[in-house]
C-alpha cells in the first residue's frame, strides 16, 4: 500500500476512488497494466490510476500490419482493439494484477451498444475499480467513432452501460466531433460519472515509394505533442459543462512534461493522463509528478484540486473567461 | 501476484564510445550501457533515442556485447528519419536506450551444427549469435551472410573447406574466421569473393551433401528481409529442419504496452497476433510461415 497520507497534495478522490496522485496511465498503452513493470524502476505505485486495453465482448484479432508509424511531433496508431475477450480479461488478467499498487479502469468498446452492455456488466461483476466507455475509437469500423461522434449514439451507450454497474463510469469523447459540449451534456444526462478528454484524432500517412497508405488499416489515430493544444481547448469545453455538476475530467492528449500536465489542470482536468510520451520516457510519470509538486509549492498552494479549473481571465475582460 | 518479467528492461542514459561508418550508409555505434550489456542475448534488441527531437525510439538489433567491459555495439543502415538523426550523433555524446528487449535466439543443444543466415540488416544477430556459440566447446556454428551494399567487415579469402559450396564462395569475414567459425558470403550485386547469388543459394548448398546423422544435429537460426526469411522457412521444412527466425516490425512501446509492432503467428488455437516486441522478435519459423 501507498503510505496512508491524507495531507499528500498529489493524493486526490475521483469518483469516490483514492488515487495516489492525478496521473492516469492511458488504455491502449500499457497492456493490461503489468507491461510497463518489465521496465527497471517503472512501479504501478507511481500512478493514480492505469486504463487497460479497450476489451470487447469476444476476442479480437485487431488491424493488419504496419500499425504504427511516426508523425511529425507525434504517432499514428491503427491496432483496432485487438484484445482477448471480456471474458478472458475477467478471468484470467484481472486475478495476476495487484489491486493494492494502483487503480484499475476496464476500457469497454464494442460494435453495438447491446456489445458495450454486455462488456460492462461483466466487468460490474470483477474487482476493477471503473469503467471508461470508449465511444471514440477511430480504429474500428464499427462502434467506436462511429457512436462517438453522434450525441444520442453517445448517449444511449452511455444509459446502456450504466444501467449495468454501479460502478464509476468514465466516458472517453472524441475530438473528431462538431460539438463536443453538446456530447458532453447529453452523456451527462445519460449518466456518466466522469469523462476522458481526447482519444486520438484521425489521420493518414503514404509511403512515397509504394503510393500506398502506410497502416494496414488506412487511416488511424494521431496523438503525442502535436495534439496537445487541441486536447486542451477540448479539456476547456468540456469542463464549462462538466464542472457545474461536479463531473470530473481526465485531461489528455499529448501530455510529455509537467508543464503539459499543469496547463491541463488548469484548464479544468482533475487528472491527466500519459499515454504517447511513456513510450519515449518510460519512466516519465514521477517527473511529471515532481513537477506538479514543485509548482505547487512555488504557488503556495497546498492541494493539487486548488489549480484545478483556476484559469484565469484574461486581463482587461470582464467576468469569467467564456468558452469560445 | 505480479509477473516475473518486472524490471527486466534497463533505461541507460549511454555514452557514445564509437561511431562511425565502415561502408556506405552502414554504421557501427558503440555505447555505454553496462546494464544492458550484463544482460543482453543474442536476438534481443534495444530501444534507442535517435534524438531527442523526434517524438519516437527507434529498435535496433545488437552485433555485440561487452558484459565485463559493459558496452554494446549496434550495426545499423540509415534507411529514414529515426536512422538519419542517428548518424549525426557524435563521440562522447549521450543517447537513452531501452534494453536488453525480447526473447533472444535458443540454440538447441540437441543438435550443435548451427547454421546462422543473416542478410543485409539482418546480419548483427546472428554475428552475435556466432560470438555466443563460439564460447560453447559442444557447438559447431557455420554463418552465411548476404548484402547488397558492401559488407561492413574486412572480407577475406577463406582458409576454411566447407563442402558442397559453389566454387564463386571464396570470401568470408575475417572477424568470424579469427573466432574459427566457417564463414562465406553472397551477393546478388556481384561483390568480390562473393557468391553472386542468395544466402539462401548457399545454405541449400550446404544441406544437401550432409548425411542423415548429420542433418539430425543441424538447426537454422535466421534474421533478414522477409523474402529471404521466408525461402529459410521454406528450406527448413524441405529438409525437416528446425528454424528460429527473428522480424522486425515498426515498434512504438518496445515492453508489449501498445500492441503496435504485431504480426499474424500461427498458433495450435489457429492464428494469434503477436507482439514483435517482448512475444519476438525470434518465432519458430513454421509458425511465421506454415506449410
Amino acid at each position: 500500500m501507498a503510505p496512508a497520507c491524507p495531507d499528500d497534495p498529489l493524493r486526490i478522490r475521483f469518483c469516490g476512488l483514492d488515487f495516489a496522485n492525478p496521473v492516469v496511465l492511458l488504455s491502449g498503452c500499457v497492456g493490461f497494466g503489468e507491461e510497463y513493470t518489465r521496465v527497471a524502476g517503472f512501479s504501478n505505485r507511481d500512478v493514480g490510476a492505469i486504463c487497460l486495453k479497450g476489451t470487447t465482448a469476444t476476442a479480437r484479432l485487431g488491424n493488419a500490419p504496419h500499425r504504427i508509424w511516426e508523425t511529425t511531433g507525434g504517432m499514428l496508431n491503427a491496432i483496432g482493439l485487438q484484445n482477448p475477450g471480456v471474458e478472458a480479461v475477467v478471468r484470467d488478467i484481472l486475478p495476476t494484477l495487484d489491486f493494492s499498487e494502483t487503480r484499475f479502469i476496464a476500457n469497454v468498446s464494442g460494435s453495438t451498444v447491446e456489445e458495450y452492455a454486455e462488456v460492462t456488466r461483466r466487468f460490474d461483476d470483477s474487482p476493477i475499480d471503473a469503467i471508461e466507455i470508449n465511444i471514440s475509437c477511430p480504429n474500428v469500423k464499427e462502434g467506436g467513432v462511429a457512436f462517438g461522434n453522434d450525441p444520442e449514439m453517445s448517449a444511449r451507450v452511455v444509459a446502456a452501460c450504466r444501467q449495468q454497474t454501479s460502478k464509476p463510469l468514465i466516458t472517453k469523447l472524441s475530438p473528431n466531433q462538431t460539438d463536443i459540449q453538446a456530447n458532453a451534456r447529453r452523456c451527462i444526462e445519460a449518466g456518466s460519472d466522469a469523462f476522458a478528454v481526447i482519444n486520438t484524432l484521425q489521420g493518414m500517412a503514404v509511403d512515397l515509394r509504394t503510393r500506398r497508405a502506410i497502416l494496414g488499416n488506412i487511416q488511424g489515430g494521431l496523438s503525442g505533442p502535436a495534439i496537445k493544444p487541441i486536447a486542451l481547448l477540448k479539456v476547456y469545453q468540456v469542463a464549462q459543462i462538466a464542472r457545474p455538476h461536479g463531473i470530473p475530467i481526465i485531461g489528455q492528449g499529448g501530455i510529455a512534461s509537467a508543464e503539459d500536465a499543469l496547463e491541463f489542470l488548469i484548464a479544468g482536468a482533475s487528472a491527466v493522463g500519459v499515454g504517447t510520451a511513456l513510450f519515449y520516457d518510460p519512466l516519465i510519470v514521477p517527473r511529471i509528478t515532481a513537477g506538479i509538486r514543485a509548482y505547487l509549492d512555488a504557488q503556495g498552494m497546498r492541494h493539487v484540486g486548488e489549480l484545478v479549473g483556476s484559469i484565469q481571465a484574461l486581463s482587461g475582460t470582464p467576468g469569467a473567461p467564456h468558452c469560445p | 501476484m505480479t509477473s516475473a518479467h518486472r524490471g527486466t528492461i534497463f533505461l541507460e542514459t549511454a555514452r557514445i564510445v564509437a561511431h562511425h561508418s565502415p561502408a556506405p550508409e552502414q554504421w557501427l555505434l558503440t555505447l555505454e550501457a553496462p546494464e544492458c550489456a550484463r544482460r543482453a542475448a543474442p536476438g534481443q534488441f534495444v530501444h534507442l533515442q535517435c534524438d531527442p527531437a523526434l517524438p519516437m525510439r527507434r529498435p535496433l538489433s545488437l552485433l555485440r556485447v561487452n558484459p565485463d567491459q559493459g558496452w554494446v555495439e549496434i550495426l545499423y543502415k540509415v534507411i529514414g528519419q529515426g536512422t538519419r538523426q542517428l548518424a549525426q550523433q557524435q563521440t562522447g555524446q549521450a543517447l537513452s536506450v531501452m534494453g536488453p528487449i525480447g526473447q533472444p535466439f535458443r540454440p538447441d543443444p540437441q543438435r550443435p551444427r548451427a547454421l546462422l543466415l543473416g542478410g543485409g540488416v539482418g546480419m548483427p544477430p546472428m554475428i552475435f549469435l556466432a560470438d555466443r556459440l563460439r564460447r560453447d566447446p559442444q557447438a559447431k556454428p557455420c554463418v552465411f551472410l548476404g548484402s547488397e551494399l558492401p559488407f561492413p567487415f574486412p572480407i577475406r579469402p577463406s582458409r576454411v573447406l566447407i563442402p558442397g559450396l559453389p566454387a564463386d564462395a571464396i570470401g568470408t569475414l575475417a572477424l568470424l574466421e579469427d573466432w574459427g567459425i566457417p564463414c562465406r558470403l553472397s551477393s546478388a550485386r556481384g561483390q568480390p569473393g562473393c557468391h553472386a547469388g542468395y544466402v539462401t543459394d548457399l545454405a541449400r548448398a550446404y544441406l544437401t551433401p550432409l548425411d542423415a546423422a548429420t542433418r539430425d544435429q543441424t538447426a537454422l537460426y535466421a534474421c533478414g528481409p522477409e523474402p529471404m526469411l521466408r525461402a529459410v522457412a521454406g528450406l527448413a521444412r524441405e529438409f525437416d529442419l528446425p528454424c528460429q527466425v527473428s522480424l522486425e516490425e515498426f515498434m512504438a512501446c518496445a515492453v508489449g504496452g501498445c500492441a503496435g509492432c504485431v504480426v499474424p503467428i500461427h498458433t495450435a488455437n489457429g492464428i494469434a497476433m503477436k507482439r514483435v516486441c517482448v512475444d519476438g522478435p525470434v518465432f519458430p519459423a513454421a509458425a511465421v510461415y506454415p506449410a
